[in-house]
Order: C-alpha cells, then sequence, then structure tokens
C-alpha cells in the first residue's frame, strides 16, 4: 500500500534570523524524497546598485553584502579592480590582506561551529565555543576599530598597518584559540552525542559534489582537494605554506572536522604571516577613474568559492558588476544531502553547508491527507529533532 | 611571462582548433584567466567541448549584460579550482533567448534562473524558470539589470504595480 507524499513549505521569514530562505519539502512520512530551493528573499539588487555608484563608495557597499564575510568581499572586489587598473599592491599589504582574511575565517568557523553544536541540541558546546570565538571579535577590533565590517582593504592596498605591539596581542590571542580548538576538535571526533547526529548525515558523493558545482568546506568535506587560496593564489597566500584540509567521509561530520582542521591551518598562516611580513608601504595611490576593461576575482571566503566580475567603461562608475556567493553554488548540493534524509536531520544538513545561517525559521506541516495543517518555529523544529534521536 | 601562461595559451588554440571561426574573440589578461567570446549557434557546442574534453566541469557563475541591442552572457568556467575560463556569448534583446546548458553542467541550474530574472533571457530546456531572486508579484517585463529600467523607473513601475 502507498500513501500520498506531504508537502512542507519551510520558510521563509523569522524576526530572530539574519537571512531568510524557503524551501518546499515532500515528503514520505519521516523521510524527505524531493525539495525545492526558493530564495532571494534577502535580494537587495547589490549589483544594480553598484552600478549607480562610484568605485571608491563601492568598497563601501560591497563589504556590506555580507555581515559575516566582509572582509572576503573587498579583498574580491579590489583584486578586480586592481586587475583592471594594472596595480600592483605593495607587499606588506598582501600579507596583512592574508592576515585578515584568516581571523575572518577563525571567527566564521567557530561561529558554524557553536551553531552546529546548538542544531544538534548540544548547548554547553554552542557557548563554550562562542566564548572563545570573542577573542578573535576583539583581536579584529583592535587591528581595525570594528567587529564586523573591517574597512582594511582599499583600491591600492590596505587603510591601517599592524603594528609590531598588535602583532603581539594577535599572537597571545592565538595561543589560547589553538588550545582551544584542539580541544573542540577532539570533541567532535570522540563526544558520541556529536557522532551519533553527525556521522553518515547529509551524504553528499564527491562525484555528485563535482557535477552539482559545490565548493568551499563542503566540497572538501567530499574528498576533494580544491581551495582558490592553493589553485589560484591571491594577496599572500603564494609566499606562506599551508595545507588544503580535506576529509573523505563525505557528511556533516566530515564539514564539522575540515572547519576544525581549518581554524587550525588559519592560526599557523596568521602565526607565518606576522613572522615574515615585509616593511615599507601598505597602500598605493589609485585613479578615480578606472580604465575600460574586464576582470575575474576569485577568494576563498570561509564559506567556499567567492567570484566577482566586472566591467569597466573609462568612468568612476562600473557599467556591471556581478558578486557571487558561496552559499548559491551549495543551495543545489544541499538539496541533495536533504532527499533521502529524514525530518529530523533537515536543521543539522541545512546548517552543514554554514548558509550564512538562514533557514530555520517557520515550517508549516500541511498533511494533505488529513487537511491538517500546523506550524513549527525553527525552535520548535530543533526539539522535535532531538526528541526523534532521543527515541533510538 | 610566455612560459607562465602556456596552459592558458594551450586551452585557447585547442579551443580555436575544435570550434574554427565560431570563436570570435579570445584573450589572456592576467595568469589563470581566459576570456573567449564565441557566437550563438555554436557556444553549446563549445561548453560541451570544453567541459568533456577539456576538463572545466565546474561553473563559479553566470554574468548577464546589457550591451544595448544585445543581452551578453557570461559563463564563467573552471578547470581544477585554477583556471577560470570566462564563455561570452550574445543574444538579440529583444528575443533574448540561449539553449540551457545544465544538461551538461548541472550546477548551472540557479545561475541561469537568476539571469533569467534580471535581464530575461529565456533558456531553453532548463527545468524551472520559476522566479529566483525577484519576489513574487513582480510586474512583469521589468528586468533590472537591463540599462533601460533605471532605479527611478523600477520604483515607479513598483508603486503604479501597488495601486491596483
Amino acid at each position: 500500500m502507498s500513501y500520498p507524499t506531504v508537502r512542507i513549505p519551510f520558510g521563509p521569514q523569522h524576526p530572530a534570523l539574519k537571512e531568510p530562505e524557503y524551501f518546499m519539502f515532500e515528503v514520505d512520512g519521516e523521510y524527505v524524497v524531493d525539495v525545492k530551493p526558493r530564495i532571494g528573499y534577502v535580494h537587495r539588487g547589490v549589483e544594480k546598485a553598484a552600478e549607480n555608484r562610484t568605485f571608491v563608495q563601492n568598497l563601501h557597499l560591497i563589504e556590506r553584502t555580507c555581515g559575516i564575510c566582509s572582509d572576503a568581499h573587498t579583498t574580491c572586489y579590489t583584486q578586480v579592480i586592481e586587475q583592471i587598473l594594472g596595480v600592483d599592491v605593495p607587499p606588506r599589504a598582501r600579507f596583512i590582506r592574508a592576515i585578515i582574511a584568516e581571523l575572518e575565517r577563525l571567527h566564521s568557523h567557530s561561529l558554524w561551529i557553536g551553531l552546529a553544536a546548538h542544531e544538534i541540541g548540544f548547548d554547553t558546546l554552542f557557548m563554550y565555543v562562542w566564548r572563545d570565538r570573542e577573542i578573535v571579535m576583539d583581536l579584529l577590533e583592535r587591528v581595525s576599530g570594528n567587529r564586523v565590517h573591517y574597512a582594511m582593504n582599499t583600491i591600492g592596498g590596505v587603510r591601517r598597518d599592524i603594528p609590531s605591539e598588535a602583532s603581539e596581542k594577535i599572537k597571545k590571542g592565538l595561543d589560547v584559540l589553538q588550545e582551544r580548538m584542539e580541544y573542540y576538535r577532539k570533541i567532535g571526533t570522540t563526544e558520541r552525542t556529536v557522532l551519533k547526529r553527525t556521522s553518515e548525515v547529509g551524504i553528499l558523493r564527491p562525484k555528485d559534489a563535482l557535477s552539482l558545482c559545490a565548493v568551499g568546506p563542503t566540497l572538501r568535506a567530499s574528498g576533494v582537494k580544491h581551495d582558490v587560496r592553493a589553485d589560484d593564489p591571491y594577496v599572500a597566500y603564494d609566499e606562506i605554506p599551508f595545507e588544503v584540509i580535506t576529509c573523505d567521509g563525505c557528511d556533516v561530520l566530515s564539514r564539522l572536522l575540515v572547519r576544525c582542521d581549518e581554524t587550525l591551518e588559519s592560526i599557523s598562516i596568521i602565526r607565518y604571516a606576522l613572522d615574515n611580513i615585509p616593511e615599507g608601504e601598505i597602500r598605493v595611490k589609485v585613479p578615480r577613474s578606472v580604465p575600460e576593461g574586464e576582470a575575474v576575482g576569485r577568494v576563498e571566503a570561509p564559506r567556499g568559492e567567492l567570484i566577482h566580475y566586472a566591467r569597466t567603461n573609462g568612468t568612476t562608475r562600473p557599467e556591471r558588476y556581478m558578486l557571487r556567493c558561496p552559499t548559491l553554488a551549495n543551495i543545489p548540493s544541499v538539496c541533495k544531502m536533504l532527499i533521502g534524509g529524514s525530518i529530523a536531520d533537515i536543521p543539522i544538513v541545512l546548517a552543514g553547508i554554514d548558509p550564512c545561517f538562514a533557514c530555520m525559521d517557520r515550517m508549516a506541516f500541511v498533511d494533505v491527507s488529513k487537511d491538517k495543517q500546523w506550524v513549527w518555529s525553527g525552535e520548535e523544529l530543533r526539539r522535535y529533532a532531538i526528541e526523534w534521536h532521543k527515541q533510538e | 611571462m610566455s612560459i607562465e601562461l602556456a596552459e592558458e595559451t594551450q586551452i585557447v588554440s585547442s579551443l580555436k582548433d575544435a570550434m574554427g571561426e565560431a570563436v570570435l574573440e579570445a584573450k589572456i589578461p592576467h595568469p589563470r584567466r581566459i576570456f573567449v567570446h564565441l557566437d550563438m549557434e555554436t557556444f553549446k557546442k563549445a561548453v560541451g567541448y570544453l567541459s568533456q574534453k577539456a576538463a572545466f566541469t565546474h561553473i563559479s557563475a553566470m554574468t548577464g549584460i546589457d550591451v544595448g541591442k544585445a543581452i551578453e552572457v557570461i559563463y564563467h568556467l573552471n578547470r581544477d579550482g585554477r583556471i577560470e575560463l570566462s564563455l561570452k556569448v550574445q543574444t538579440p534583446k529583444d528575443n533574448a533567448c540561449l539553449p540551457t546548458i545544465t544538461d551538461i553542467i548541472p550546477g548551472a541550474i540557479l545561475y541561469e534562473r537568476e539571469v533569467h530574472d534580471l535581464l530575461g533571457v529565456a533558456f531553453e530546456g532548463h527545468p524551472d524558470l520559476s522566479p529566483l531572486v525577484l519576489p513574487e508579484g513582480w510586474p512583469s517585463g521589468v528586468h533590472p539589470l537591463r540599462k533601460e529600467w533605471t532605479i527611478e523607473k523600477i520604483q515607479k513601475e513598483i508603486s503604479k504595480e501597488g495601486e491596483h
């Protein structure tokens, strides 16, 4: 006997969330058989706005595309514009850009580890990780004056130097963080709660990851060794030795381990960059209008490959500016991961791609056969997931 | 410089050999960056060739640009995470239509929908071209990234829709 499948709209709006997204799930009992994504609830028309602003104004606009990986966006923006201008950035500025980028990765990955812990009902881990994340936030504030939008990059270099006393402070902070991150990695590999909820959950095979064009830690957790920093080096990454982390479990646990290891790798990159930073200028002067041309810029943001494209027409404003954030690239993959999984695993699988945290907001269950409808908040879904797993 | 760009030069020359006159323009402005302009009839064959014979299996993004009488669509293809090949093709603005490439590269599914929303290019053979980034109830025919739709004009059009 076959039962009709049930469609569950998921999302898109909740005041507690930063970014809304909407998924329509088709479920058969406990299991997801189909997913249809609908994005765009925070489509603010940044690309159109960029066409109407000067290159200097755009620096501020582009930085505000994201409230977590703001520096990745300006790194990509400056890369594109500097390529068209044919400007070489001073070596010291390239190192400072790498240091800020890695500090950002550290805070972004710790943010994710905390959220993932919360999704599986492990709130103690969530609280601890976020406490330690404050160390990075303080360091970023110490260096740039800001916690979120650092405004460090400018076309032709960086706006602030890292003096030697700040460098010492960063190193001290990193010592504490390294110890903590090693501890969290140990939790990821040994703690039963974490293993039970993440191992063999949200499978994405390497073949699917490649054909659906996944990026970043999501791709690397499927065993594919792609990292823009190593493959297509920008800023100072061609002068800094580091490992590209991969893991071949293809599940949420692997995504957790890749991110834990990447935080440790980031710490060693920052240490190396601080010790080997060259002396000299931090920025060069550039003209306000950009000659006719086009360029593609790529950056490894915390969530994966970020790509920007600009076409210029010789004026002070771009003809066209395109940006594609890593979360969009990972949406087809997350749909693939969800299909075949259970409803209870939806929160952690969605969180697994680190979707600039959206999604967990409001869920309406529509049972077609009984003509009944009820609505769940993200919090209720999380509780349901925890209870469901307790029964096993 | 010429030794550094050996791989890029080789990609361009093999594409020219395979596609002949359809390659309207090709340049390598920067290491690991290739820009190729193809004509509308052969571009899909070129995408097939690049993904099957030249390992450009990853699509990073798609850009659409209003260039006056035509809409230019750029497919940012990638090989091994390293070389970014931007494949350009133009389609007339009054009847903007291109064949889908989702049968060759499934990862293009959302990017084609985005270009469809913002520039009004129809992708023939795409499984679902429903709005992706524009809201429900958005006035039809308003493609915000087309140059004739200035910000003021879009605002006016939206408020007009609201009155009904």
